[in-house]
């Protein structure tokens, strides 16, 4: 039998928050490499918990967390440059002085470890993930000139410029329009398809992600549910953490019950 | 105009100005886009506190100025970390006490000492060649400091959370920076002075920051205007025999006035609202 690698992230019924406050409880999970996963569950769930623990900024308080198979507070900086991270959408100073090259080079900063400047190479590997999210003719804008869905691609092409072998994304469909969501959580799959990369995808939008991933994880403190989507957007299971007011329609839309009954 | 030159406390204190000016307006750029301008403020006056207890007690001024700022920019940095508090407040708090300090320490001396007032106000004018030296060579060490870690300080200023998920050793490097913003401030003290310091760190960056949308040319327009306003000032202050920081920190602030009318990003904007 052929011996199976060690999972990227593992979590053994590891435990996070802070003193007097429980983020995330007995959660245990594995994911393997190459996977899709997305992450859902009701505001205040632990969902950036999960994604900080993941990242290695956060150490549990009982249980295990291996990353790359280390274990998460061993976490080195060159272990982190191996996820790339999009943080949930802040508000970008428009006049930040800094410009779409600028801002995809970072993501090599890690990589680079200290006293070395991007060379040409990097600078190589920056017009590449750009070219991936179809942002390279915007090289030498100003990051602030760019619309809210463009910013969003340039930091994913940030992430990538890492050279990651997880992609690690925190709400990143959030304040942008619909057609804007659509088109990011779409790269997001191209990616993950084109460049073999295992992708880690924390949302609110279950409608969105739910023919797109392989697993959906269902969070609210607790682990409610793992697996293939069919198998997680079960009523029964929604309504222990949403609470009774969801359904799911005929063609599998998870939508609030009242919407339903009104049209 | 030009046999100023010949002097030779003309050539030190034009000299020193250009250090002093090219160093504020480095560190400045990392200030500004870090948001850490209050917390310089408050270094500046609790670096004072420090020479004013230096001269009370008969210790080396600049070693307690040093020690003073630094205790501040700590203080003030692990609270943020800790996010016990709002930066703002807890600053606010240690800005006043410091001050408080430094207004104790004057009181408690028994006699009027003009050289305290130095420190507060400034004198490029009075810089001695000894003092040039330690300018020169501390000047050395923090802009050697910016230039070996100028990517990673770059990068927490602009997002030091990203910045730390992406490998990079953000806590430290932010230590670091607050470490440089209290040398700098300390160096500053004698020619600028404690409360105009803070103007020659904050003003030539944000000037720049309206004149451009790249982190590079931000840096090295931000030296220029420093380096020039420094100069500017001196020259100005001996021709016109006026005080030589508030000199330079006017001609500063004109300038930034200029810059903010000139702006191609308020242009941008008014086109945008129209």
């Amino acid at each position: 039998m052929a011996i199976q690698p060690p999972p990227f992230i593992h979590f053994d019924h590891a435990t996070f928050g802070f003193p007097g406050v429980t983020a995330l409880e007995d959660i245990s999970l594995e994911i393997q490499s190459g996977e899709f996963v997305g992450v859902i569950g009701p505001n205040g769930s632990g969902k950036t918990t999960l994604c900080r623990a993941v990242l290695g900024l956060m150490a549990p308080l009982k249980g295990h967390l291996r990353i790359f198979d280390c274990a998460c507070d061993e976490l080195r900086c060159h272990h982190r440059a191996k996820i790339g991270y999009l943080p949930q959408k802040g508000v970008v100073d428009r006049n930040f002085p800094v410009t779409v090259l600028e801002t995809v080079t970072m993501g090599r900063y890690g990589a680079l470890g200290l006293f070395k400047r991007p060379g040409r190479k990097d600078r190589e590997i920056a017009m590449e993930s750009l070219a991936h999210v179809g942002m390279d003719m915007h090289k030498d804008t100003a990051l602030g000139h760019l619309s809210g869905g463009q910013q969003q691609r340039v930091f994913i092409a940030r992430a990538l410029a890492q050279q990651p072998q997880i992609l690690l994304l925190d709400e990143p469909t959030t304040g942008l329009d619909i057609t804007t969501q659509h088109n990011v959580v779409e790269l997001v799959q191209h990616l993950h398809e084109e460049l073999g990369l295992t992708v880690l995808l924390i949302t609110h939008d279950i409608n969105m992600i739910r023919s797109r991933v392989d697993r959906l994880v269902l969070l609210k403190t607790r682990l409610y549910a793992a697996g293939p989507p069919a198998d997680v957007l079960k009523p029964d299971i929604l309504s222990q953490v949403y609470g009774k007011d969801l359904v799911i329609t005929e063609n599998d839309l998870v939508i609030v019950e009242d919407y339903h009954h009104h049209h | 105009m030009l046999e100023l030159f010949t002097y030779d406390f003309m050539q030190r204190s034009l000299l020193a100005a250009a250090l002093v000016g090219a160093l504020c307006s480095t560190i400045g750029v990392f200030v500004v886009l870090r948001g850490l301008a209050f917390m310089g403020a408050g270094t500046a006056h609790a670096a004072f506190a420090g020479v004013a207890l230096g001269y009370l007690m008969g210790w080396p001024p600049l070693l307690m100025a040093l020690l003073f700022g630094l205790a501040t920019v700590w203080i003030t940095g692990w609270v943020e970390e800790k996010g016990r508090m709002k930066l703002d407040v807890s600053i606010g708090i240690l800005y006043t006490a410091t001050m408080a300090l430094a207004i104790l320490f004057i009181g408690l001396m028994k006699t009027y000492n003009a050289e305290v007032y130095g420190y507060l106000f400034g004198n490029v004018l009075a810089v001695t060649s000894e003092e040039l030296f330690t300018i020169a060579g501390l000047s050395i060490i923090v802009i050697g400091a910016i230039v070996l870690f100028s990517k990673e300080l770059y990068f927490i200023a602009f997002d030091q959370e990203m910045a730390e998920a992406s490998g990079v050793p953000a806590r430290r490097v932010f230590f670091l920076l607050l470490t440089l913003v209290a040398l700098t401030v300390v160096i500053s003290l004698k020619t600028v002075g404690g409360i105009l310091v803070f103007a020659m760190i904050l003003i030539p960056a944000s000037t720049a920051y309206q004149l451009t949308h790249s982190l590079s040319t931000l840096t090295w327009y931000s030296i220029m205007i420093g380096v020039f306003c420094s100069v500017g000032g001196v020259l100005i202050s001996s021709y016109w025999d006026i005080p030589s920081g508030p000199a330079i920190v006017l001609l500063a602030t004109l300038l930034f006035f200029v810059a903010v009318l000139l702006s191609p990003k308020r242009q941008r904007q008014s086109l945008a609202v129209t």
